[in-house]
């Protein structure tokens, strides 16, 4: 036990070597180097649409940074341009709550869009708020209590655009909610 | 062999960086629902969300791979992984319940960071550097406790109800050491399988130089998110 404990010793000691400046030299290089490449040509198209090269856009990757919903942390306040898509996505308004689902979209884009809720009516506010904003002004475009609503949107300005739905019951209430057209989904707030 | 192994380490590298970052960090939008819809304590959904971002949470592994590379002997492994829980539990804890508003991307990027740091020691860079070797120990528990205000930043983000924090940021950090603790085993399996194999040394500084690329990416990507959403 003690024997190969020691011999476990001797290896670490041995085998955790300093590497020769030359070595270290490389083995950093190469890291700032590769590392710095693939996060030029891969990640940042990929992760924020940024593609100083054009190579994340030849392959492709730049539409993940469009596709992608809320940004990773911090608030997503940026609206960009969305491409013309479609989506569909479930929400559960909990019992006595509201929430918020936004989308991103620019001056004049034009959004289909369909909801209906399942287990009772909710109130809702449909609007939006400009790009840029900080005085947390909003334009309502309808306020009303339902269950089932269609309609559709081109966006007044830049700025985030979406509903507030609130809960007035004691059950959770699920919202099956349709999108269409240009914009780029934020989600839940 | 020398090709075609170093070409297959190179793929899991990057398997383990790219495939994570769809669903690591951040919060999705069931998390998020899950979140809002429940109110007061919920221990076991907690450990779950806890233990899904440690073992989905490339950069802890990332660190915890540098830290236990060259730790031969259980013990130094137990230590050293203590002394990174200890750090990481301290802020996780202390970040949330004082409400501590750090930037998530800049403490990603510290995390980033860490991991060059670590790779870097492995090295031993800054022996060969500084002409001494930094506290080992002390520098896990000091990263340990930034990789604790990542964790707080993250369970910020859900916006947790004040009903039951306590109960549920403890059963939060349970879920990170249990996942960081299945993690570590899968780890440790394949680094003591490869260390049973003279490719072991002979990759060692590829290894940690590849550690060291993928906490430069990790830095830049961090980085760039912290200046592009201001």
């Amino acid at each position: 036990m003690t024997e190969s404990e020691d011999i476990g010793k001797a290896q670490h000691e041995l085998e955790h070597t300093i590497q020769p400046i030359r070595t270290l030299v490389k083995a950093s290089g190469f890291a700032a180097l590769f590392g710095a490449f693939v996060l030029t040509v891969v990640i940042l198209p990929a992760e924020y649409n940024i593609d100083p090269t054009g190579v994340g856009a030849s392959m492709g990757l730049t539409h993940l940074a469009n596709a992608s919903p809320a940004s990773q942390a911090g608030p997503a306040s940026s609206a960009e341009a969305g491409e013309y898509q479609e989506d569909h996505v479930d929400i559960t308004v909990p019992a006595g709550k509201g929430l918020e689902y936004k989308f991103s979209a620019l001056k004049g884009d034009d959004i289909r869009y369909s909801w209906q809720s399942f287990g009772g009516e909710l109130f809702f506010d449909f609007h939006g708020e400009p790009k840029g904003d900080t005085t947390g002004y909003f334009q309502s475009y309808t306020v009303s209590t339902s269950d089932k609503v269609r309609g559709s949107l081109t966006a007044p300005f830049e700025g985030s655009h979406g509903w507030y739905w609130e809960n007035k019951g004691n059950k959770p209430i699920k919202v099956s909610l349709h999108i269409e057209g240009k914009y780029k989904i934020i989600g839940i707030k | 062999m020398s090709f075609k192994s170093l070409t297959r380490i190179l793929a899991i590298f990057c398997a383990c960086t790219f495939s994570a970052t769809l669903f690591a960090h951040g919060v999705d939008d069931s998390t998020k629902q899950f979140l809002l819809a429940n109110q007061g304590v919920s221990i076991i959904p907690y450990m779950y969300i806890g233990a899904k971002h440690m073992v989905t949470g490339y950069d802890h592994l990332l660190f915890l791979v540098g830290v236990i590379f060259f730790l031969y002997r259980s013990k130094d492994v137990m230590v050293y992984v203590t002394l990174f829980t200890i750090g990481h539990s301290v802020t996780l804890m202390f970040g949330v319940l004082y409400d501590m508003a750090v930037n998530a991307y800049l403490i990603d990027a510290i995390i980033g960071f860490s991991i060059i740091y670590k790779g870097f020691d492995n090295l031993g860079g800054f022996k060969r550097l500084f002409g001494f070797q930094p506290n080992t120990k002390a520098a896990v528990m000091i990263f340990g406790l930034f990789h604790g205000f990542g964790l707080a930043t993250k369970i910020q983000e859900f916006e947790i109800p004040k009903d039951g924090l306590v109960e549920n940021l403890i059963s939060f950090n349970v879920g990170v050491e249990l996942g960081q603790f299945s993690a570590l085993i899968v780890v440790l399996l394949v680094l003591s399988f490869w260390r049973r194999h003279p490719s072991f040394l002979k990759f060692s500084v590829a290894t940690n130089a590849l550690l060291m690329s993928a906490g430069v990416m990790l830095v830049g990507f961090q980085l760039t998110g912290y200046f592009t959403t201001i």
